[in-house]
């Protein structure tokens, strides 16, 4: 596998009169790199270009590609399965057919297959040929909810060294598979970068509407007490918060932990007691105005982003440096569980 | 009796002897429309498929032309031959004219065209979906091709059919290249042009129900093979 595999740069005209203009990105091996957006930003065009599949454009040669409704030619589900893969790769896209739920599925036509089943089938059998870039066009969207995590970690862990691109419109899954995530919106990248970063501070007020959430953190589960769990939340350099958020995941379940930055509550100096099970003391990073609101990013050992008014601004005082407290109800929180690989 | 009902007795009676000449006759049109039908399958399905996936400079002007070919007047086919296998044309030295061999090359002339054409429009009605699939796959041009020719493949039946009821009914090209020598190149729908012109209208009738008989019995397997197909709802 390559270091590197270079996506080269786009330029073509979309459907609907916009032009779709990528730079070249660079992904990592073993990177997962997401395309995230609105329908209509042009994720899909972008992949079928790298997938080389547009007319007139270079894609990367040997990309593994999954289009977003994978079709079932005549035959079996097992035909199907196998269609392009040598010997070695049957026996693989065998093995993860069975992970994915599909043991006992495969015997009849294809075409009696459920779109789950399909949208599964064409993940076993993408991920099966050894590839040094895949492209995955919202491979969890025919899903169930209840498949999701399991195939989310089928994915994750099959991808193994190859680099991928994986396009998805949903932010949970950007937030659970993602390592890097590419805002597109009108066809081109606005914003690239760790998810995180991306989600905490959007580079504009059009990607903070298409991203709309401020704060993406990672943890562990502590604790459940149904509905919600207590989650480890850990910094980067060591740092450790407790939230309590809505979830129903085991306790040492990796997740992600997401909640607006309008959802926190800010108060000056150490603020009133109140229900909020997460109360944390921490200092102003940054003030920043985002629109006609004001971006707070607070240090809690890790950064949290909160969204106030400029009356609230001006009524608690608040500059950089000062010492503040922040409240999230524990129901405007939702903890999403991550595949480890 | 009324005149039609006598030609139809005695087309009765022909059918009912089914003589030596007729047995000769209908062997003759089957061995010469069914190898034509062959070469222009061969040949014209694998450049529909190819057709039909390919992307490619030129690719509307080549379906014109096969376009064109399936409507091209079995005579005219039959005209270009003939000059070709003239004892001073280009392929006079064959001395191919007037045999069974010419009849099979100038209806393979007309088979080649629909083959090509019809497998090229199923093609080319693949989904979206199903051509980009198709891509995605990774498959070598060939298997490419067959997986696409099997998914499109009762449109293909129905290219075949076509075909062979495209040569099976024409009498402009053989009748010209084959000559209807008696006991040679005779077949059946050049020999109802002959008995018509002699007035045997009982034979005539004969021979056209033999032709309706193969084109009834092509097409009812061709019916039966699509019905069967149950992999598409």
């Amino acid at each position: 596998m390559p270091d590197v595999v270079t996506l080269p740069a786009l330029a073509l005209p979309l459907n609907d009169g916009r032009h779709l203009a990528l730079e070249p990105v660079e992904v990592g091996r073993g990177e997962r790199l997401v395309l995230f957006g609105p329908n209509g930003a042009g994720k899909s065009t972008a992949l079928r270009c790298y997938a080389g599949l547009v007319p007139g454009v270079a894609g990367v040669p040997g990309a593994g590609y999954l289009p977003q409704r994978p079709y079932m030619f005549r035959g079996s589900g097992l035909h199907n399965l196998h269609l392009g893969l040598d010997g070695a790769a049957t026996a693989r896209a065998d093995a993860i057919a069975d992970r994915l739920g599909l043991t006992g599925r495969l015997a009849g036509p294809a075409g009696a297959l459920s779109g789950g089943e399909r949208a599964r089938l064409g993940i076993a059998r993408v991920l099966a040929r050894p590839a040094s870039l895949v492209l995955l066009d919202e491979p969890l969207a025919a899903l169930d909810a209840r498949d999701r995590s399991v195939v989310q970690a089928v994915i994750v862990e099959e991808l193994g060294d190859s680099a991928s691109v994986i396009v998805t419109h949903d932010r949970d899954v950007a937030a659970a598979v993602a390592e890097r995530m590419a805002v597109m919106i009108d066809g081109t990248i606005r914003q690239i970068g760790s998810v995180a970063s991306v989600f905490a501070t959007p580079r504009d007020d059009e990607v903070a509407e298409v991203v709309g959430i401020g704060n993406v953190i990672r943890g562990t589960v502590a604790e459940v007490e149904p509905p919600l769990v207590r989650v480890d939340l850990a910094g980067s350099d060591g740092a450790r918060l407790d939230m309590w958020t809505l979830g129903d995941d085991v306790p040492g379940t990796p997740v992600v932990v997401m909640f607006g930055a309008e959802a926190v509550t800010v108060f000056s100096g150490d603020g009133p007691r109140g229900s909020a099970r997460n109360r944390w003391q921490g200092v102003i990073e940054s003030v920043r105005q985002a629109g006609r609101l004001v971006e707070l990013v607070v240090d809690l050992g890790l950064p949290v982003v909160a969204l106030i008014t400029p009356g609230s601004l001006e009524a608690l005082d608040l500059e950089a440096g000062r010492s503040v407290a922040l409240s999230v109800k524990a129901t405007a929180a939702q903890a999403v569980v991550v595949p480890l690989p | 009796m009324s005149f039609i009902g006598e030609v139809l007795r005695d087309a009765f009676e022909v059918l009912g002897d089914f003589g030596p000449e007729v047995r000769e006759v209908l062997y003759l049109t089957i061995v010469v429309s069914g190898m034509a039908t062959l070469i222009g399958v061969v040949i014209g399905i694998p450049f529909g498929v190819w057709l039909g996936l390919g992307r490619f400079r030129g690719r509307g002007a080549v379906l014109t032309v096969v376009n064109v070919g399936m409507a091209i007047p079995p005579v005219l086919a039959g005209l270009v031959l003939l000059l070709l296998l003239w004892d001073d044309g280009p392929l006079g030295g064959l001395g191919a004219l007037f045999t069974p061999a010419a009849m099979v090359l100038a209806q393979s002339l007309l088979a080649i065209p629909i083959a090509a054409g019809i497998t090229a429009a199923s093609i080319r009605n693949l989904s979206g979906d199903a051509t980009e699939q198709l891509g995605a796959l990774q498959l070598g041009r060939w298997s490419r091709g067959v997986l696409a020719g099997r998914e499109v493949w009762p449109g293909i039946a129905a290219a075949i059919a076509a075909a062979f009821g495209r040569v099976v009914s024409e009498v402009g090209a053989v009748l010209i290249v084959g000559g209807n020598i008696r006991g040679e190149t005779r077949v059946l729908t050049t020999a109802i042009v002959q008995e018509s012109r002699q007035a045997r209208f009982g034979a005539a009738v004969a021979l056209g129900i033999l032709l309706l008989l193969i084109a009834l019995v092509v097409n009812a397997l061709l019916t039966w093979f699509q019905l069967k197909d149950t992999s598409r709802a």
